[in-house]
């Protein structure tokens, strides 16, 4: 599924250009830069986040600017987050146990 | 695998207990029987734990109809204080295997657990089953924070 944010996300290269867009717009060689990959392999990677979404592309004659659409991030922390909230529920019974054990 | 980080949960946390009491609570059929506290009108849940390798862990929560609402998985490494690994399945998300590690370090008593679940898929969470399920776990924790 190309529009899959999860799958935008799973590599750590693309993680990197949504960590480093977080801060703003910028071009893509601000965003890219010291990754040490060829520009194919960059621009394999950003039409990957374009198709999912999650950056928009803005090009100025030469200069193509990148920019984080954090709507579509929303999506997948909250159903992380509901995963963790699961588990964080299970921690909170493994204390109340363990405190009702001590008594 | 660098690949599946986005797909992790990582939670830490101490309890004032010594590892091996943190440990069998971890593997507690009351512990995992609480933790699925029904909505109101629910049946009380059953919790099995079957805890060797290649043992199941089982949940089964009842709606005010009877129908079951599963969870579980299958333990695949127990190492008794110090290491606790399984597998787990939401009924909600029948075709995801997620994977749990626990690691107790006790000192001085007091006992840190690291947990992580990975492998978490996001391929059905738009299911139906899935809305049910977290209103399900809203209604536990409103339930919770008013006591």
């Amino acid at each position: 599924m190309a529009n899959d944010p999860f799958k935008a996300l799973a590599h750590p290269l693309r993680r990197d250009i949504v960590e480093r867009l977080s801060g703003g717009t910028a071009t893509v060689g601000e965003v890219t830069r010291d990754f040490g990959v060829s520009k194919p392999t960059i621009s394999r990677h950003l039409k990957m986040l374009e198709e999912a979404g999650m950056v928009s592309r803005v090009v100025d004659g030469r200069t193509h600017r990148l920019t984080l659409r954090p709507e579509s991030l929303a999506e997948t922390s909250d159903w992380i987050e509901t995963q963790r909230a699961r588990w964080e529920r299970l921690f909170d019974v493994v204390g109340e146990y363990l405190e009702e054990r001590k008594e | 695998m660098a690949e599946e980080a986005a797909r992790m949960v990582r939670i830490e946390r101490t309890f004032d207990s010594p590892a091996e009491d943190v440990f069998d609570a971890w593997t507690s059929e009351e512990v995992i029987r609480r933790w699925f506290i029904p909505q109101e009108g629910w049946q009380e849940a059953d919790a099995e734990v079957d805890l060797r390798v290649g043992g199941r862990v089982q949940v089964v929560m009842r709606t005010p109809e009877g129908n079951p609402v599963r969870a579980g998985g299958e333990y695949t490494e127990i190492d008794r204080p110090n290491r606790l690994a399984f597998t787990w399945t939401f009924e909600d998300d029948p075709s995801n295997e997620q994977m749990i590690e626990l690691e107790f370090t006790e000192r001085d008593g007091v006992t840190t657990v690291v947990f992580v679940n990975s492998n978490i898929s996001a391929e059905r969470r738009r299911d139906q089953q899935y809305d049910g399920w977290s209103t399900c776990f809203d209604e536990m924790e409103r339930v919770l924070a008013s006591k």
